[in-house]
């Protein structure tokens, strides 16, 4: 499917049709609001490298680096943003492929600001593919999507039987301390993902769907009291997912939590999902890097670096 | 005093289809749901729920999460039912499995579906529940509850707002079944909740009666916690 088939899909978004009117900057989807990025890793002379890069800015990947000292053999790519955020009318499209036996590490630069919007939305769609026996994490930094904004992400995922894929979405509720209705003000965030098997066969699929007009985020089963959540997905074999999950404690203190997080099967035997709700990012964040460590133990042998100082 | 000849009031056939949605929508119908809390006893636990208007917050939230998720995949169900279109059952059947998370959930959707097939296959000739059953033991289909629900509903007669209040009306009624079980409330209280958030039916009917199978949706981050954190409790009623 071409890059306009896939985001044309997504224009076509029941949630999309009350907001499809035009900036009055720059046309939705035209010149310079398509990013663009593809990321091939493969094994070449016995080494995981990035051997296809592709990028239309505002997407800019520039080289594969191997800064890991815990897994010194992954190579490592900071997607950046040169525009300082997602704009009304942005379409963003990323391609992210590892070959067989190959493994790599995909994170962003910074959190990823959703800015606020009077017209139109903002889409991205991601095709994500992990053949036999590779390894990759997919781990972006937080969307913040701000008051107002409009928001819909797609990915599309595809992992062969033996092979790992940890993938994360992590969501904070806004600009917390700008304005009184910054928290979950958004109108509209849009995100699914389904991962199927390289035979088409679909295993799970998953989309969250949230605005404003819903009434019910600050009930207790949805995020009273917390402003950041996290999905983490990690696809990998059963008996993979049955050690991980072994190892991972359920956190869920009854006494104002700065966190709470669990493990939960995929269905079909796809593998984990590591649910996580915080105050702030970094209480969630450090949840996820509980779960990042047991997974990269589990499926690779190797652990995670100490965190750095600037996250 | 009527003339005599005047019509009946109420065509005889509308009494028994009442009557048998009634006895199908029953809380004690043996399907297992009384097994299950869907998550309320961890949120008791953890105090997430810890009042009457917290529980009538949780079972509205779960209705709506329902709604959009088992309610799609029902009125799909329901109509592929009604058109006699075998496949598309199965369809909607591996689509709703496909979305869920934990495996307390997975068990739950299936254990109950393939009880309440055989239930109404001991009561009445059901066909299409036969097949979907006989694909349920062949390991061809996840048999999720609300799919088996549309198939037997849709071969009684009942349309498809029948199907989907009935539906709903099972799931805050399993909840409240369990609250009743779990937390210090009593009956008039759990009927009143009912009473109340079954005003919800017909605003998440025509929610999702447009839905496609892929726009099936939810959003509720604490509650996909809870899912997770039955599973490793020690001490639990409830299988979910």
């Amino acid at each position: 499917m071409t890059l306009h088939e896939h985001l044309g899909r997504l224009d076509a978004a029941r949630e999309l049709r009350g907001y499809q009117t035009q900036p009055a900057q720059m046309r939705a989807a035209g010149p310079g609001k398509v990013g663009e990025l593809r990321l091939g890793f493969s094994m070449r002379h016995g080494r995981s490298v990035l051997h296809d890069l592709y990028r239309v800015a505002p997407l800019l990947v520039q080289q594969a680096l191997y800064w890991d000292e815990a897994m010194p053999e992954l190579p490592i790519c900071a997607i950046i943003s040169v525009g300082g955020g997602i704009l009304q009318g942005d379409r963003y499209r990323i391609e992210i492929s590892v070959g067989e036996g190959a493994c790599a590490l995909v994170n962003s630069q910074s959190a990823n600001r959703i800015h606020q919007m009077d017209a139109n939305y903002a889409s991205q769609h991601q095709t994500i593919k992990v053949d036999a026996g590779a390894y990759l994490e997919y781990l972006p930094d937080f969307t913040i999507p701000y008051r107002g904004s409009r928001f819909i992400n797609q990915t599309e995922i595809t992992v062969a039987p033996d092979a790992t894929l940890l993938y994360g979405e992590m969501v904070l509720a806004g600009r917390k301390h700008h304005h009184a209705e910054e928290r979950f003000g958004f109108d509209l965030l849009s995100m699914a993902v389904a991962v199927r098997r390289p035979d088409g066969r679909k295993l799970f699929a998953e989309k969250l769907l949230a605005g404003r007009d819903d009434g019910m985020i600050d009930f207790a089963a949805v995020m009273r009291g917390f402003d950041a959540f996290a999905n983490v997905m990690c696809i990998t074999p059963v008996e993979t997912a049955s050690r991980i999950k072994e190892r991972f404690e359920t956190n869920f203190g009854t006494d104002s939590p700065r966190a709470i997080s669990g493990v939960s099967r995929l269905p079909n035997g796809a593998g984990l999902m590591l649910r996580v709700v915080g105050v702030e990012s970094y209480d969630v964040r450090s949840e996820v890097r509980r779960f990042w460590r047991i997974v990269r133990e589990e499926a690779r042998g190797r652990t995670l670096p100490e965190e750095v100082l600037w996250r | 005093m009527p003339r005599d000849d005047a019509p009946p009031r109420v065509a005889p056939h509308d009494m028994v289809h009442l009557g048998r949605l009634l006895q199908l929508s029953d809380s004690t119908l043996p399907v297992g749901s009384f097994a299950f809390s869907n998550g309320l006893e961890s949120a008791l636990q953890t105090g997430v729920v810890t009042n009457p208007a917290d529980l009538q917050q949780y079972v509205e939230l779960m209705l709506r999460q329902a709604a959009r998720m088992d309610g799609v995949a029902m009125l799909h169900a329901h109509r592929a039912a009604v058109a006699g279109d075998h496949g598309a059952i199965l369809h909607a059947d591996a689509e709703l499995m496909c979305r869920r998370v934990g495996e307390e959930q997975q068990m739950m959707l299936a254990r109950m579906g393939r009880k309440y097939a055989e239930l109404v296959l001991k009561i009445t000739p059901c066909p299409p529940l036969g097949l979907w059953l006989r694909d349920i033991k062949a390991d061809a289909t996840p048999g999720c509850f609300p799919v088996g629900q549309a198939i037997a509903l849709a071969h009684l007669g009942a349309d498809e707002v029948e199907a989907f209040v009935m539906h709903q009306y099972g799931v805050a009624s399993m909840l409240l079944s369990a609250a009743l079980r779990l937390m210090r409330i009593d009956h008039m209280d759990t009927q009143r909740i009912l009473f109340a958030v079954q005003g919800r039916a017909q605003d998440d009917y025509l929610a999702v009666r447009d839905l496609t199978l892929e726009e099936m949706a939810s959003f509720a981050p604490v509650f996909d916690v809870l899912v997770a954190h039955h599973t490793t409790t020690h001490v639990r009623l409830f299988m979910n």
